[in-house]
């Protein structure tokens, strides 16, 4: 991916502070909100033609599900992708759903090699009708299941290496895990292929009964603007985003984060 | 247990009340479930925004125990299905009885499939409130 610096997740609720930001050169938008064809909403139009990057980003593709991806679903990807001319696309390493039955959220993959295969499997299915690069993104989750066979790192490089996919980093998804298990977020970002690093989440949380949960609805916690300077120390990305999916605080706040993650990461503010 | 077995197991755990699968701390699942409750009701709340203001802060609680049991059927449809269990009860508060059936009117939703427009006038009561639709406009008279 070409450098863009810093972006932010275009949403329906801020399209109106995203489409005034001067320096705005790339947002991601999510899949499944945008209509294959047919008008866009007026707010993600104008940031089109303004060259603005704008990258779908799948949440309901289900790639880690032990079934197959619903054909359906990959065609509507694959046609958001092209009606918004994007260089890449970006889906998780997860499933929503399984039996039949929907799950709302993001779930964790055991780290089997049986899993790995159906991730591998999936985003091949995906990357057939794909004419852009896959990014990948590793989730937050508040659990893990028993018995893996893989450390963290391990799991993600070895779908990587499969299936060709770039990584999609979450360094708020890298910090709750490590925080949540105990474990090192450094140690994390020291065996990840970070020269895959498509582009980067930014995101903010907050703790409740001693677990640290990715909210998306609180501001970007200082260890996790830390962790953006440790990743950019390592290897700048191309590119990093704040990520915010409701209780939107005014425009002066998301300003605020928006020039916090340029600090972070040594990119110039966009605002 | 293969993969496809794990992952309905644990799907059925968070949605519909089954056990925890072995191996997965329990606690841990406990506040990751409730957490997805709560961010249900928030999606809820964005196409619902009556029915959720008409609970005020009980909203989510009162969002996350109706659903407790009920798999996500997108939010749109969940606030209607909860809007229609309120009403059939009697309990469906009046702001949220004329968001109802506005939305009775405006759209025919059989509770299996998702909702679509309808093509012919309708005139829809819900919970004490009745809406009237003519021509893919909606016009709402509340009972006194």
């Amino acid at each position: 991916m070409a450098e863009y610096g810093v972006g932010i997740g275009w949403r329906p609720e801020i399209a109106g502070y995203v489409e005034g930001l001067p320096g705005l050169r790339f947002a991601e938008v999510v899949a499944e909100s945008v209509h294959a064809h047919g008008e866009l909403p007026p707010g993600l139009q104008s940031l089109l033609d303004r060259e603005v990057t704008v990258i779908p980003h799948g949440v309901r593709l289900s790639l880690g599900g032990a079934e197959p991806v619903d054909p359906e679903r990959v065609t509507h990807f694959v046609a958001v992708a092209e009606r918004l001319g994007a260089p890449l696309v970006s889906e998780h390493i997860a499933f929503v759903r399984a039996g039949g039955v929907e799950a709302g959220h993001l779930l964790p993959l055991p780290r089997t090699r049986e899993a790995v295969d159906a991730v591998v499997a999936n985003v091949r299915r995906v990357q057939e009708q794909l004419t852009v690069p896959i990014a990948l993104e590793p989730i937050a989750a508040l659990f893990d299941w028993p018995d893996a066979e893989l450390t963290e790192a391990q799991f993600i490089a070895e779908i990587l290496d499969r299936s060709s996919a770039l990584l999609l980093l979450d360094v708020a998804n890298v910090y709750a895990n490590a925080r949540n298990r105990g474990t090192d977020p450094l140690d994390l970002l020291d065996h990840l292929p970070l020269d895959r690093v498509a582009y980067v989440h930014v995101a903010g949380g907050a703790e409740h009964q001693g677990l640290y949960h990715d909210t998306h609805t609180d501001a970007v916690p200082q260890p996790v603007l830390d962790l953006v300077a440790e990743l950019c120390a390592r290897h700048r990305p191309p590119a990093l985003m704040l990520e915010r999916d409701g209780d939107y605080p005014p425009g002066s706040a998301l300003t605020a984060e928006l020039d916090a993650i340029a600090r972070a990461s040594g990119y110039p503010a966009i605002t | 247990m293969s993969l496809a077995d794990q992952q309905a197991a644990l799907v059925e755990a968070l949605t519909a009340g089954a056990p925890v699968p072995p191996g997965i701390d329990a606690a841990r699942f406990e506040a990751a479930r409730v957490a997805l409750l709560r961010k249900r009701a928030g999606e809820v709340a964005r196409q619902w925004p009556l029915l959720a203001a008409a609970f005020g802060p009980q909203w989510k609680p009162e969002f996350a125990s109706w659903a407790a049991t009920r798999p996500t059927r997108g939010s749109l449809r969940d606030g209607w299905d909860m809007a229609r269990d309120l009403a059939a009860r009697g309990s469906l508060p009046t702001a949220a009885a004329v968001e109802l059936a506005e939305r009775e009117a405006a759209r025919h939703y059989d509770g299996r499939n998702a909702p679509r427009s309808r093509r012919g006038p309708a005139l829809r009561a819900a919970g004490g409130a009745v809406a009237v639709q003519l021509a893919g406009r909606v016009w709402t008279l509340r009972r006194p």
